[in-house]
């Protein structure tokens, strides 16, 4: 998924899981740039900052990102910042 | 994941053994528009300040309630996070989709970024 980074969330009652990720916020945007209005939370190991681009990776591609497969079923993620993106056309 | 916010609970008298037990919540996500008023969608057919996604039944280890903004998860990882806490150690083999893997403390929006 192709979208912005729009914001940050905090929570201390969370999963063992996530421990020490950082989730950010992603609106997305559709084939011709515009935000669809849809928003996923993603964990950010790429320091994303507020208003990049960036794409997201969901399910197994997602714990790809955090640590290259097979074995990383183990992983409490489904949704990870895979790239930062300088341009698109 | 996505975020969202818990606005009721889900009841069952007839589950799959491995998911007794397990609350169920519903959870409305939130959009752009809930997030950052002035950040108008621009798709045909949007209205951002409405709740036009369908919402979420999701199972819950972490006794999220009512009006709590939660963080929820799809799929494997959902599983991973029920294990974590309810079976550690254990496989993740509960028939469940989705989970709240957070209770949210504090978001912050970045306004004007799109």
């Amino acid at each position: 998924m192709r979208g912005t980074v729009v914001g940050q969330v905090w929570a201390t009652r969370q999963a063992a899981g996530l421990d020490g990720r950082k989730l950010v916020l992603v609106a997305a945007r559709d084939v011709d740039g515009r935000a669809t209005g849809r928003v996923v939370v993603a964990i950010d190991t790429l320091e994303a900052a507020d208003g990049q681009d960036v794409t997201v990776a969901f399910g197994s591609g997602a714990r790809n990102v955090l640590r290259a497969g097979p074995d990383n079923r183990d992983l409490l993620c489904d949704a990870a910042v895979a790239a930062l993106v300088e341009g698109a056309g | 994941m996505f975020l969202g916010r818990v606005v009721g609970t889900v009841w069952s008298t007839v589950k799959w053994p491995k998911a007794a037990g397990l609350k169920l919540l519903i959870v409305r996500p939130y959009r752009l528009g809930d997030l950052a008023p002035g950040e108008k969608p621009t798709a045909a057919g949007e209205r951002p300040s409405e709740p036009v996604d369908d919402l979420v039944v999701c199972a819950d280890a972490l006794d999220a309630g009512a009006g709590d903004d939660v963080v929820v998860a799809f799929g494997h990882a959902a599983r991973v996070a029920l294990s974590q806490t309810l079976a550690p150690g254990q496989k993740p083999e509960v028939p469940i989709d989705a989970a709240v893997v957070a209770v949210v403390d504090r978001v912050s929006v970045a306004h004007g970024q799109l």
